[in-house]
């Protein structure tokens, strides 16, 4: 090496090293946001779990008893586990509904493949609500889908059955959720090398073996991802329950929300709250461990 | 003769391939149209609905723009529109101002626990709204901060200030400094490179990811609803009418609301580029 790449290197070095404060300035305000934004009141809230309520009074004993609570009382934790099982549904149905789908476009379109990319994940980005409202249009008791159904003779009432149950919370969720497995899936679909493809078919594997020994392991972290992003999405909702789940479709944030509305009891919610974010952050760590990177987040 | 044989029945089985390969083209274009169906009919109905005369939801009866012209005679709704135009307006600015200064710190500083510190910036966006909410709500009652626009404020600022991060990141990673550096090199100092060769290469990614956030803020009601007092957003507005079933008012405002959202996503895609374009094959 010359003596004047030597000095370029160390010069450039240096300039690396007079760089670094800049870009703690830099961190100021996120630093800031980070910490009053997320960190503290994440903070209160874990406290707040622990406060005692008596009467109409939250007291300062700090006690175990909000938590205690949720094993003691069934209806806690069967909700719990109810949840747990629709939003398990929610994710299957979405990665069955979303995987051919993002094949399709990934490996099978040639053309306008952006812009079916971006059919399906417009409707992440709007409109939440206007889905729930819609659903509820179409699965209600006078609602489209009934009106249809008797038209067409299948049958004399309308179907009570649609709607305010679990599946019409499915249904929704479900929908909701798709967008959150395909992109996942989508990228890890699309990054698959042609050559491997084409490797598997001249070594003799017809479409379908090299779908299961190939692309399949392959883009096993993108369906790892979005199983669990939806699973998240679904298990925290409390919005599409109260809309169109009525009483048996009650979810655990409908739970949760209820102690800081009707029942209001806020350390009981606290305490409530503080298990699904237990249960949320399990989740997304085991989805950094095994997932692909790539969630909802990147460009 | 033998050998031309041989030729006949490759061409034969290459044409069934073909045949073969066509149909399960076509089986799985059905099944995608099926899920565009599902994904649009939806939405599709809500809009249909929106031009209806009628108040039934049973079936379309004749068009009409009376909903709409009602809309504008609500003064609750009109006015909950003005806020949520207010409150992403000012979150999205924010935002944008922490996030893309976060952004460089966290491509460009290294530090102990940075891991950690990009996790927990994440947590905003990717945990289940209620927690957020429930969160800041706690945080505010023992502040003695009352609900109002600044509460909702803040709630916002809390989920589109990583949307826009991680966009600006993904982008300034993609870059990587040599530009930069060759600015400095070339004599400029640090805040004449910023501003000359760094800003223009990431506007795109702060425009795309600053439409994205103001579409999912413009839309959000999770967390908001937590922390609304009486001064309401949008979303918490049309809430409160669904409460007394879907009025024929519902279906126009948002069907609004459906077409300005389709307009900001589509200008969010033109600016941020994304992934399905840059891999043509």
């Amino acid at each position: 090496m010359s003596i004047a790449t030597k000095e370029k290197l160390k010069k450039s070095s240096n300039t690396y090293r007079e760089r670094k404060p800049r870009s703690y300035i830099m961190g100021i305000p996120i630093s800031i946001w980070l910490f009053i934004i997320v960190i503290i009141p994440v903070v209160f809230m874990f406290i707040m779990s622990f406060k005692l309520k008596s009467g109409y009074e939250i007291t300062n004993i700090l006690t175990f008893k909000n938590y205690l609570d949720f094993f003691k009382k069934p209806t806690y934790w069967k909700i719990l586990l109810r949840s747990f099982r629709m939003a398990f549904t929610v994710s299957i149905t979405a990665i069955l509904a979303s995987y051919p789908l993002a094949y399709f476009i990934s490996r099978k379109l040639k053309k306008f493949r952006n812009l079916f990319y971006m059919m399906i994940i417009t409707p992440l980005w709007v409109s939440y609500l206007i889905r729930i409202i819609a659903w509820r249009t179409i699965l209600g008791n006078k609602g489209l889908l009934n009106s249809l159904l008797i038209n067409i003779g299948i049958t004399k009432e309308p179907l009570e059955f649609l709607l305010y149950n679990q599946v019409s919370v499915v249904i929704a969720l479900t929908y909701i959720a798709i967008p959150f497995v395909f992109i996942p899936l989508y990228t890890s679909l699309e990054k698959i090398p042609d050559n491997l493809i084409n490797a598997a078919r001249d070594l003799g594997a017809n479409e379908f073996n090299t779908f299961i020994s190939v692309i399949l392991p392959l883009s096993a972290p993108g369906l790892f991802t979005g199983f669990m992003l939806s699973f998240i999405v679904a298990l925290g909702d409390y919005i599409i329950p109260q809309q169109l789940g009525g009483t048996g479709g009650i979810m655990f944030g409908n739970i949760v929300w209820s102690q800081f509305g009707t029942a209001s009891n806020w350390p009981q919610g606290s305490a409530l709250g503080f298990i699904l974010f237990f249960i949320a952050a399990v989740v997304l760590a085991l989805t950094q461990k095994f997932g692909s990177r790539e969630g909802i987040l990147a460009e | 003769m033998k050998g031309k044989n041989n030729k006949i029945l490759t061409e034969t089985g290459s044409v069934a391939l073909k045949e073969k390969r066509k149909f399960r083209l076509s089986f799985l274009g059905v099944y995608a149209i099926l899920i565009y169906l599902f994904l649009y009919i939806p939405l599709f109905v809500v809009v249909m609905f929106s031009f209806s005369s009628t108040k039934s939801t049973v079936a379309f009866s004749s068009f009409t723009l009376h909903w709409y012209v009602q809309l504008f005679k609500d003064t609750g709704l009109m006015q909950s529109l003005l806020h949520s135009v207010q409150v992403s307006l000012i979150a999205v600015l924010v935002a944008i101002v922490i996030g893309t200064s976060g952004a460089f710190f966290l491509v460009r500083a290294n530090f102990p626990g940075k891991r950690l510190f990009m996790t927990l910036s994440q947590l905003p966006l990717i945990l289940p709204g209620i927690i957020v909410g429930i969160a800041l709500l706690i945080f505010f009652i023992n502040l003695k901060v009352s609900l109002s626009m600044f509460t909702i404020l803040i709630g916002h600022i809390a989920f589109t200030t990583p949307v826009i991060m991680f966009q600006v990141a993904s982008r300034l990673q993609r870059l990587g400094r040599t530009y930069e550096d060759a600015a400095r090199d070339l004599g400029a100092n640090p805040i004449k490179a910023f501003f000359l060769v760094t800003l223009p290469m990431i506007k795109t990614a702060i425009i795309g990811g600053g439409l994205l956030a103001f579409a999912i803020s413009f839309d959000e009601i999770i967390i908001t609803y937590f922390l609304t007092g009486t001064w309401t957003t949008l979303p918490v507005f049309i809430y409160g009418m669904m409460r007394f079933g879907l009025s024929p008012q519902v279906y126009a405002i948002s069907t609004i609301i459906l077409i300005l959202s389709f307009v900001v996503i589509f200008f969010m895609a033109k600016f941020t580029g994304t992934k399905a374009e840059e891999t043509k094959r």
